[in-house]
């Protein structure tokens, strides 16, 4: 074994940073659909020859804990057959895959004819066949009305293209800028391998083998270090979700029972209601994000993203759970779980790391518009980014972030531009402003929501709405005050209204009609009698709280 | 009226770079007066004219000065800290809180401690008013006057100094900008007031609220500052022309940077990449990458004939999109402090220890082990020659410092806890050039790197290394390379216009009439700064995408493409500028290009200082050799002993095997073992790659 240099460690972490930031902007620049390039729904990745995460870049949160399972199954499912020059598409949500929409290309590394590790981006598209332009399908029951399910296939093997099985997956997905992003995401992981064999030239493979399996001891190391700020013990949290899109009035109780023992720590899922009819569903990698990313908020953010990361955890999920369905059950809402799921980890430390959680943060509630522009003629979709975001949950000693989104992309997801929005869609924004007192009150108060209103252009105009926060704000902790509701409006031209639920297609939509949307704050932490005065009177000052609420919430005496 | 002068002022010191024809450039540095530099700016002048032989009074100096260019950072500072003027915005009803929100960003998104950075105008002060243009810039409601003059009532109670105004969709049509403009002139004469359209006529209304409230914020300082230096150096008699340095590194009058004072934020750095180009064309080379590395960060930049631009810069986490050159810095510099983190890893900053305590060897009480530390105990810098002599250094206390906070905790020897400080701090730097280069397409192998900075050459080999560069030019005046660059640098005014129109259904007179009337703007200025006829040119770029991309590449077309309306030649020079970017077009799959903005940029050309040319004095420089000395040399892991080179004293043609030490009063130049050097004819050091004698092959030949 080689002799490990702690300043080659150093040197090795910093450039296997530098590789997954390298290809993530190569995606980002050169992919064409907005929600690759303007959202950054992607994730990059470097990984060892067993599939241990050597670095990732996940631009959202939620994608945390996506890529390096796959990788390891990919491996098994490939096991004997993987070559230089191979290059392994796959989106199976049943084989490790979270979100059907997420697509991933693995590629192989190779120095010689020795597997040295693997890179790979998986990325967000635009469309994935299934019954519904888009993926998300309220009325899915299974996957096969969601989307097309790639279980792990070559599209080049030992270096040649495979025309037939490209032909055959683009067939069935609806968009030509599909085949252009999948072609930017093999790109970035040419650029990826590229620096990858430049490093192991450099230093040589035993080196390499050496310094990382130090990185994974390293990280595990200052992982553990944070867990065991969290007193020994069993603690126990729960989520709502609301509605599953078939039966009004339903909801289902996510329960994590949270063991911190010996510098280890587990989540355990067992006790969470079954999973649903419909698509709202969660995937175990979905689901096991979401409970990575909330953990890794409340630790030493400066915690390098690979394996050793990673092992301190322990997370059951069992199959036939909201949070992890069995096939061949829809999922594509499962993503959307995260938010309640941090919920019950939240409730759950709180008692025992005040310090350390935040309050409840805004749950999503989105809406995606599609038509025809009048005066192009041409066809739009429009995700409103800018109407979803709410605040986050204050701190102890920390106020919320104001119209941060939802706590999977915790700032990551970015309004449209508003003279942008205009140019690609045919409609008028008339306002996107903070929502006034949406914000959870406090000695720290929860960021604050925003208020959305658009005028639709086009007629004809069909609404997909997905989410939840409707029905229950963001909470508060210790004393402080809950966020407000999320909403989704429409006034038609002749006055009549119509609050869509939750999960929801909406067709017809003429032009002329008035789209209104709240987002709601995020939730408070302390007792709101404890805001500092002068803060608060500025808060009056600028209208982001009034005076009346100003009055009832925190006893202001202005 | 035979000298110009490059002022720059720095967080420490103010640098300035003398050229008088027929004599060898000066350098000279005073200590910085934050309170008001200009002071600093009188006293350096002062010093210059009675260290003069004979010595002169400032006086008769100041009219022997044809040019002063200087760079402020009053307006980059004011941001930083936050302390602009308070200022008042009138936009569109419904969406003032814009300029606050950015977006919905936080930076840091695992970080719930992150807090928002505070906003530019507070939201009281943000005023949405009635009226409102659509995408095309036709009017979907007048503008209400009401509200204008109620936000006026309300700036005038309030005392705001200044004012910004931006409206949905302007950039289409600025009609109701300019009728609110003409409100706010009439009734509040003495406030400084910036209008979208007269800075930006760009679309995407972030980036445009966000640049206008910058410039407001920072305008009545910087003309606050302007009044004094312009008054001082009136009293003296100063009757030569002033400029001012730009982000994009050109240079403007005073009057134009008082209207648009932010063109001066970031400026700080603009003189660097111009000032590499002159020292790569020494050497037959139109690109370089310049680097700076001074106390506190490293700044790094590359250029292809001139330097590289971005269009979406950002100070203090604000927006700013006008064209500045793309200069990247990172928090690496002599006072960058190692640490180790929780999993046991050696770091180098972004902490710094500063000027004060600085770092542990300057025995000013600073105890924590920086960058310069490392470099004492590997013996790259002398403890009795630092800063020509006039500091000495505290190799005990170095030694102390590393000891305790790396070597200890990591189990290495002093001397192999410092190699390993100074080894990953390079590596830092090496990763900060990439971000210049490979993220941008371009090959760092195929560039000289230009190094400066007064710690900078002790690490260029190590970091030319780790990206296999086979070429450094080490500059003379490297120590104060901006103040030299300012004099480098061309008047150069940006205009922009957003035009959105298909490549293959361009209407040709409209964007001709569009382009005249950007160079007619440009004339004007050009006319007020007194710029003839024959210095004038004009360089016009396109921002282009795909259909339906969200980011445009942007790429100069020649002026003979555009007058001959030759629209195959432009989509192929987008085609390719794609590709060299990002790796693929999509000229095969027909994807038609569409045209987002249209930019022109009008250059008043400046008299150059010429460059030193010092006779060719063959390739023997032992007479420089001033002793030898015990220093680490990173290819051995081990000391050796090597020669040490009074740099003053080589000359044309000296040539230096490696490993060596040059130095010099502001700066210590390390050979490593994989280099060897030569200098050039203007005083430059050129180390280049063992065996690569091919790269300096003219000064080798003495030609």
């Amino acid at each position: 074994m080689t002799a490990v240099d702690p300043i080659l460690l150093s040197v090795y972490a910093r450039t296997f940073k530098s590789i997954t930031d390298e290809m993530s902007i190569s995606v980002q620049k050169t992919t064409r659909s907005p929600i690759l390039c303007e959202a950054k729904d992607f994730v990059t990745g470097l990984y060892d020859a067993e599939g241990n995460m050597l670095e990732q870049t996940e631009n959202l949160p939620i994608l945390a804990f996506s890529l390096a399972p796959v990788c390891k199954y990919i491996l098994k499912y490939f096991e004997g057959d993987i070559h230089p020059g191979d290059v392994i598409f796959h989106n199976d949500v049943f084989s490790m895959g979270n979100q059907n929409n997420d697509v991933a290309v693995y590629k192989p590394v190779f120095q010689g004819e020795t597997l040295v590790g693997w890179t790979a981006v998986k990325g967000h598209q635009a469309d994935i066949g299934g019954n519904v332009p888009g993926g998300y399908n309220p009325n899915a029951k299974e996957v096969w009305q969601e989307a097309l399910r790639i279980p792990p296939v070559k599209i080049y093997d030992r270096g040649v293209f495979r025309k037939d099985v490209w032909d055959l997956i683009f067939a069935n997905i609806r968009l030509d800028i599909v085949q252009h992003d999948m072609r930017a995401q093999m790109g970035a992981c040419t650029v990826g391998e590229r620096r990858f064999l430049e490093l192991l030239s450099k230093y040589g493979l035993p080196s390499f083998r050496a310094h990382k399996t130090a990185l994974f001891d390293a990280t595990r190391r200052m992982m553990e270090a944070e867990i065991a700020k969290i007193p020994n013990g069993r603690y126990s949290g729960e989520g709502m979700v609301y509605y599953d899109g078939h039966h009004v009035g339903s909801q289902f109780t996510i329960r994590v029972d949270i063991t911190v023992e010996d510098r280890k720590v587990r989540f355990d899922y067992t006790r969470t209601d079954p999973q649903t009819d419909g698509f709202v569903n969660g995937t175990f990698t979905s689901s096991a994000s979401a409970t990575v990313l909330t953990l890794l908020q409340m630790v030493n953010p400066d915690i390098p993203h690979n394996e050793g990361m990673i092992q301190p955890i322990e997370i059951i999920i069992p199959e036939g759970t909201i949070l992890n369905a069995s096939y061949p059950k829809a999922t594509t809402f499962g993503n959307h779980l995260c938010p309640p799921n941090a919920d019950a980890i939240i409730r759950a430390l709180a008692p025992v790391i005040p310090d350390r959680v935040t309050a409840g943060w805004n749950n999503l509630l989105c809406s995606l518009t599609t038509g025809i522009d009048p005066e192009k003629g041409e066809k739009y979709v429009d995700i409103g980014f800018m109407g979803l975001k709410g605040g986050s949950g204050a701190m102890n000693g920390t106020d919320g972030y104001d119209h941060i989104g939802m706590i999977d992309a915790s700032g990551g997801l970015l309004d449209q531009d508003y003279e942008m929005f205009e140019q690609t869609t045919p409609h008028l924004l008339i306002k996107h402003e903070y929502l006034v007192d949406s914000a959870g009150p406090g000695q720290w108060r929860g960021g604050l929501g925003v208020e959305t209103i658009f005028t639709i252009g086009s007629d004809d105009t069909q609404l997909v709405t997905f989410g939840d926060g409707d029905f229950e704000p963001a909470f508060g902790l210790f004393g402080g005050g809950e966020g407000t509701l999320n909403l989704i409006e429409l006034t038609y031209p002749d006055g009549t209204s119509v609050v869509p639920r939750n999960k929801d297609l909406i067709t017809g939509v003429p032009k002329g009609t008035r789209y209104r949307q709240l987002a709601g704050g995020g939730g408070g932490y302390g007792p709101a009698a404890k805001r500092d005065r002068a803060l608060l009177g500025r808060e009056v000052r600028d209208g982001v709280i009034s005076p009346d609420a100003a009055r009832s919430a925190y006893g202001w005496e202005g | 009226m035979t000298t110009k002068i490059g002022i720059d002022v720095g967080g420490t010191f103010t640098d300035f770079f003398v050229a008088e024809a027929g004599c060898e450039p000066r350098i000279h540095k005073v200590l910085s007066t934050p309170h008001d530099p200009s002071i600093a700016v009188l006293t350096g002048l002062e010093e210059i004219a009675a260290s003069r032989k004979p010595a002169m009074a400032l006086a008769d100096y100041v009219r022997t000065i044809d040019t002063i260019v200087h760079g402020t950072t009053v307006t980059t500072n004011a941001t930083l800290t936050h302390t602009g003027a308070k200022c008042g915005l009138i936009t569109t009803e419904g969406v003032r809180d814009a300029l606050e929100m950015r977006r919905g960003i936080r930076e840091e998104q695992y970080n719930n401690r992150y807090t928002n950075v505070p906003p530019l105008v507070e939201r009281y002060l943000r005023a949405g008013t009635g009226g409102r243009m659509d995408r095309a810039g036709r009017e979907v409601a007048p503008l209400a006057l009401a509200d204008i003059e109620a936000a006026i009532a309300l700036f005038k109670r309030e005392k705001v100094e200044a004012v910004a105004i931006c409206f949905m969709n302007a950039f289409a049509n600025p009609a109701h900008e300019r009728q609110a403009a003409e409100l706010v002139r009439k009734h509040l004469p003495e406030a400084y007031l910036t209008v979208s359209t007269d800075l930006l006529p760009s679309i995407r209304f972030y980036d445009r609220i966000s640049t206008t409230a910058l410039n407001s914020y920072v305008g009545p300082k910087l003309s606050r500052y302007l009044d004094q230096l312009t008054g001082r150096l009136k009293e003296v008699g100063f009757d030569g022309l002033l400029l001012i340095t730009q982000s994009n590194g050109g240079v403007m009058a005073p009057e134009v940077a008082r209207e648009k004072a932010a063109l001066t934020l970031l400026s700080g750095p603009a003189g660097g990449p111009g000032a590499g180009l002159a020292y790569a064309a020494v050497h037959g080379q139109n690109r370089c990458i310049t680097t700076d590395m001074g106390g506190t960060s490293f700044e790094a930049s590359m250029a292809v004939d001139t330097p590289i631009m971005v269009n979406d810069g950002e100070i203090a986490r604000h927006r700013i999109a006008l064209p500045m050159l793309g200069i990247h810095t990172i928090g690496a510099g002599g006072g960058s402090i190692g640490w180790i983190d929780e999993g046991g890893m050696l770091r180098m900053g972004p902490q710094s220890a500063g000027a004060d305590p600085g770092p542990a060897c300057y025995g000013k009480g600073g105890t924590k082990p920086t960058s310069t530390d490392a470099n004492l105990v590997l013996g790259y810098l002398n403890p009795g020659f630092f800063a020509g002599g006039r500091m000495s250094l505290d190799l005990a206390a170095a030694e102390r410092a590393i000891a305790e906070h790396v070597a200890k905790p990591l189990g290495l020897s002093v001397v192999e806890a410092a190699a390993g400080m100074y080894r990953i701090i390079c590596n830092n730097m090496a990763q900060g050039v990439r971000e210049v280069t490979i993220k941008r397409g371009f090959d760092p192998r195929e560039f000289p790197m230009i190094v400066a900075g007064g710690a900078g050459p002790i690490h260029s080999c190590l970091i030319a290394d780790e990206l296999e560069m086979p070429f450094q030019i080490v500059p003379r005046e490297s120590s104060v390379l901006c103040a030299y660059g300012m004099l480098m640098g061309d008047i150069r005014h940006d205009f922009v216009r957003t035009f959105v129109s298909r490549l293959d259904s361009l209407d040709w007179p409209r964007l001709k009439a569009v382009i005249a009337e950007m160079a007619k703007d440009g004339d004007d200025l050009l006319d007020s700064e007194r710029i003839s006829a024959d210095r004038r040119r004009v360089a016009v770029k396109l921002d282009c995408r795909y259909l339906k991309q969200y980011h445009e590449v942007s790429f100069e077309v020649p002026m003979a493409s555009i007058e001959a309306g030759d629209t195959a030649a432009i989509t192929r020079l987008f085609h390719a500028e794609h590709n060299r970017l990002y790796g693929y077009s999509l000229e095969e799959q027909k994807v038609p290009a569409e045209i987002i903005n249209v930019r022109l940029q009008a250059v008043g050309v400046t008299d150059k200082p010429s460059g030193r040319a010092e006779p060719y004095a063959g390739p023997d420089g032992s007479a420089a050799v001033k002793g030898e000395r015990m220093v680490y040399v990173p290819e051995d892991k081990a000391f050796r002993s090597v020669p040490v080179y009074d740099g003053h004293k080589l000359k044309h043609g000296n040539r230096v095997a490696g490993p060596a030490m040059i130095e010099e009063i502001t700066t210590a130049i390390f050979v490593s073992a994989s280099y060897d050097g030569v200098c050039d004819r203007t005083g430059s050091f050129a180390l280049y790659r063992k065996g690569r004698e091919d790269l300096v092959a003219n000064i080798l030949k003495g030609a």
